[in-house]
């Protein structure tokens, strides 16, 4: 436990991060997509004497600055900030192993956003072949940003035997091209490729649309029905390259995808395979959405339904990225790192996971310790340590009282039974239903039992809670029908100071 | 030669046109669908609603008949709904969508009814339009009652045993729905296995009657205006052609009603409770769906006013007398001339819109 962690109430960090990514994820994609658009459609207009898409296309350009330069360069920062308080172990990992790769696009990111701008300013003011030339510069400064950035995200989920033979060694930089160029590399580069292309004809909808005026209607017309079939890429070619990712995916993730096919059940395990299906049916139905809206009436494509086509793009995007996610479990680098930062080369060797969790940390005070090696089981310090446990190990992907509340989760078992999960996961057993979705827990016995207790007691307050404000009771057991190992002092309400 | 094969392919299909239209009357009907109009204006929008609610039926009939393939009324029925939703692939996400796909269902009947109420679509001569779709409305919370009870489980158990006890407060019905309904004093399997006969034969055979009605009521009158376009000359009207650009714009809200479908199943599958155990004691807080929940509340209020049978028979009462009134509405407001009569039906209908939506956060508030 090298960081401090980031507790974020009710929606956890995982959803600060989710809502800012999902956001940058569709300027990102539109400003790669919008990158190719906007100089294609200049040389097509040039080409063609179609001297009216011009001020279409400079007000098309404007946009794309607006959203791209400022919403992207923001949610991008926003990711960095996100991810660093959420997650900073495995954000560390992945600058220590990619920071020769973010340097290479940042370089481009820096040139693509001068570019934008310039492309922008100089319309009218520059010859067609310079101003053209500048729009060139963009689209491949911008898809070399995707190019490098794939890499980086794909290689979460698909390391690769090649890097991971030497992950933990200190030699992880010899294998930096086959970490980047992993297997999931080009399926994924494929698919964001396509992405791009849709969502750049999803955008040029809104432009389109706000073209008014019966004598403009020819314009409005051929601007719209030519920006529709930049979405016909991505519906030709997506399945298939949806078909190659599920090929090259790991088998673990795809055994995650198809527990969901069978059942609703599972907690939250199954929701990878619901948002994937989301993201099918959504993509499938973008298409037709957008051939009949916008191709069959596009004299008439109103605001309302260009934003009807991006809102539906959005969502699916959302799902694809979530799905991309919640495929990696319980890693946060697929066979290296563990999504509550251990690092699963560490940890698989003799009694690692028995080790004291909590004694490295540079976040527990000297007095602080002194008090847990004198506390009981019944004190507040004992809770304070559980409580860092739960900081430490658990809240990367839960809550106490929101999203993957433990509250919820273990509300039905008692203070045995909340032990009984804490020491399967600390055990790892191979028949244990937890190892494919949640990470090992490490901790000496007295820290997994204070965590217990932390977990138990905190449940349990939500649920008195609960309780006390509904004007109900405890539903009461029967002492013979309650098992003998169930009979525990409430942590809650026999908390006492130990000095 | 490329030319060629297209102009072969072109005459292929004309042939195929022409031979299904000599025994199908494609062209007749193509040409009737051209020449039906759809108004254009600003409440447009309103339009979709009906065709939504088909929508939703159809998903309804397809998943129902795939979930007919595993579902085994009476005794086995929690256990094989179980399996559907925990065991089966895909078996999840069909009852799902045929779940939500019944809740929106209601939902969108309700937008078309106020729709129509608002636009003044139930005057002269759209009364049988009215009415049909009135009964159609009937139609469809009657599924969803019946519906609810077949998975038998602890939930479905109890608000079908309160939702019954509504019922069997009319004076003289309370034997007839022991006997004929339920199939005995309580609800139990017997229930469950004649609330399925209902639920997959009964119901869709009279509700696919009165919809073919209503859709032949609607190909002969039109689609209505409302007073404000009525208002305008008529050069002044726009409408597109109903075949194919209303029908068109309707397939994407199709669409649009799809992906709004599979969120709500992806987000919210349909879960299972305990199975139903009629000697247990009720769950805290038993209530029936939704769409009865503003009934329920009036029934609750006014049982604490008015203790006992006078209670639920008052309540009762004041249901029938506001469902004939709203019945009658077109033959009260029936023409644009209608005048005070027009503005006194639009200020029954806003009420009746508040006190549903009131009432049913009122029910929930007070669980």
């Amino acid at each position: 436990m090298n960081y401090p962690a980031w507790d974020v109430p009710y929606i956890g960090g995982t959803w600060v991060i989710a809502t800012i990514a999902i956001i940058h994820v569709l300027i990102s994609h539109f400003a790669v997509g919008g990158g190719l658009f906007l100089p294609i459609a200049e040389r097509k207009a040039l080409r063609e004497g179609r001297d009216d898409w011009i001020p279409l296309l400079k007000r098309h350009s404007r946009f794309f600055l607006v959203l791209t330069a400022a919403g992207g360069t923001v949610t991008g920062v926003g990711i960095w900030f996100a991810i660093g308080l959420a997650n900073p172990e495995g954000t560390s990992a992945l600058i220590h192993n990619f920071v020769f790769g973010w340097a290479i696009e940042w370089v481009f990111f820096l040139v693509e956003i001068a570019a934008a701008a310039v492309y922008y300013y100089t319309w009218g003011r520059v010859s067609n072949r310079v101003h053209l030339q500048v729009g060139w510069l963009y689209a491949v400064t911008s898809l070399l940003t995707l190019v490098i950035i794939n890499g980086i995200l794909t290689f979460m989920l698909t390391p690769g035997p090649g890097w991971l033979e030497v992950a933990g060694t200190g030699q992880e930089a010899s294998r930096f091209w086959q970490a980047f160029f992993n297997p999931t590399y080009w399926p994924s580069l494929l698919i964001r490729t396509l992405v791009c292309i849709t969502l750049a004809g999803a955008y040029a909808f809104v432009t389109a649309s706000l073209v008014k005026g019966a004598d403009r209607a020819p314009l409005k017309e051929s601007f719209a029905r030519w920006s529709a079939r930049w979405m016909i890429p991505g519906f030709v070619l997506l399945p298939a390259a949806l078909g190659l990712y599920l090929a090259v995916l790991p088998p673990a993730s795809r055994d995650l995808l198809l527990l969901g096919v069978d059942s609703a059940g599972a907690g939250a395990f199954t929701q990878v395979t619901r948002a994937v299906l989301f993201a099918i049916i959504g993509t499938a139905t973008i298409f037709p959405i957008a051939f009949l809206l916008v191709w069959r009436d596009a004299r008439d494509l109103k605001l309302g339904h260009a934003v009807a086509v991006l809102a539906l793009a959005l969502l699916v995007t959302g799902a694809t990225e979530m799905a991309r996610e919640m495929l990696r479990k319980p890693f946060v680098v697929r066979e290296y790192m563990y999504s509550n930062g251990l690092r699963a080369t560490e940890v698989v060797q003799g009694d690692a996971l028995d080790k004291p969790y909590l004694d490295s940390s540079p976040w527990v005070r000297p007095e602080e310790r002194q008090a847990w090696a004198k506390s009981s089981s019944r004190s507040i310090h004992h809770m304070a340590r559980g409580e860092m446990m739960f900081r430490g190990q658990c809240m990367s992907c839960h809550t106490r009282d929101g999203y993957r509340s433990t509250r919820k989760l273990l509300a039905n078992r008692d203070r045995n039974g909340v032990e009984s999960i804490l020491v399967m996961l600390h055990e790892q057993p191979a028949d244990s239903p937890y190892n494919r979705f949640m990470p090992p827990l490490m901790g000496t016995e007295e820290e997994i039992a204070a965590l217990a207790d932390y977990l138990y007691a905190d449940s349990t307050a939500a649920r008195q809670a609960y309780l006390e404000e509904e004007g109900l009771t405890e539903p009461e057991t029967a002492p013979e029908e309650q098992p003998e190992e169930t009979q525990q002092p409430d942590p809650l309400t026999t908390l006492t100071p130990d000095e | 030669m490329a030319k060629s094969s297209s102009i072969d392919l072109k005459a292929v299909g004309t042939k195929v046109w022409d031979w299904c239209d000599d025994r199908l009357g494609l062209e007749a009907m193509r040409e009737m669908a051209a020449e039906k109009t759809v108004p254009v204006h600003r409440h447009s929008f309103w339009y979709y609603w009906g065709g939504i609610s088909l929508f939703l039926f159809i998903v309804q009939a397809f998943t129902g008949l795939l979930l007919l393939v595993y579902y085994r009324p009476g005794p086995g029925a929690y256990d094989s709904v179980r399996a559907i939703t925990y065991d089966l692939q895909f078996g999840w996400f069909v009852r799902s969508l045929h779940s939500w796909a019944a809740n929106l269902m209601v939902v969108a009947v309700f937008v078309h009814m106020f729709s129509v109420v608002f636009m003044k679509a139930y005057r002269r001569p759209r009364e049988f339009g009215w009415w049909t779709g009135l009964a159609l409305l009937g139609l469809v919370l009657l599924f969803g009652f019946s519906g609810y009870l077949l998975p038998w489980d602890e939930l479905s158990y109890f608000a079908t045993a309160v939702g019954l006890e509504i019922p069997r407060s009319i004076p003289g019905i309370g034997t007839l729905i022991d006997n004929v309904v339920q199939g005995g004093p309580e609800v139990s399997d017997v229930t469950v296995q004649r609330f399925f006969a209902l639920h997959v034969f009964i119901l869709p055979l009279i509700f696919l009657g009165i919809l073919g009605v209503h859709l032949a009521l609607i190909m002969k009158h039109g689609t209505a205006l409302p007073p404000s376009e009525e208002d305008k000359p008529e050069t002044e009207r726009r409408t597109i052609p109903f075949f194919p650009n209303f029908a068109a714009r309707d397939m994407v809200m199709w669409l649009i009603t799809l992906n709004v479908l599979s969120i709500l199943a992806f987000l919210f599958p349909w879960q299972l409770g305990q199975p139903a155990d009629p000697l247990a004691a009720a769950p805290e807080g038993i209530h029936p769906e939704w769409y009865f929940m503003s009934q329920f509340q009036v029934l609750k209020v006014l049982g604490e006013w008015i203790p006992g049978y006078a209670g639920e028979v008052i309540g009762i009462a004041l249901f029938t007398v506001g469902g004939i009134l709203w019945g009658l509405l077109p033959l009260y407001d029936n023409t644009r001339e209608s005048g005070a009569r027009g503005r006194r039906a639009t200020w029954f209908a806003l009420a009746a819109l508040i006190g549903l939506i009131v009432l049913t956060i009122w029910g929930y508030a007070a669980l």
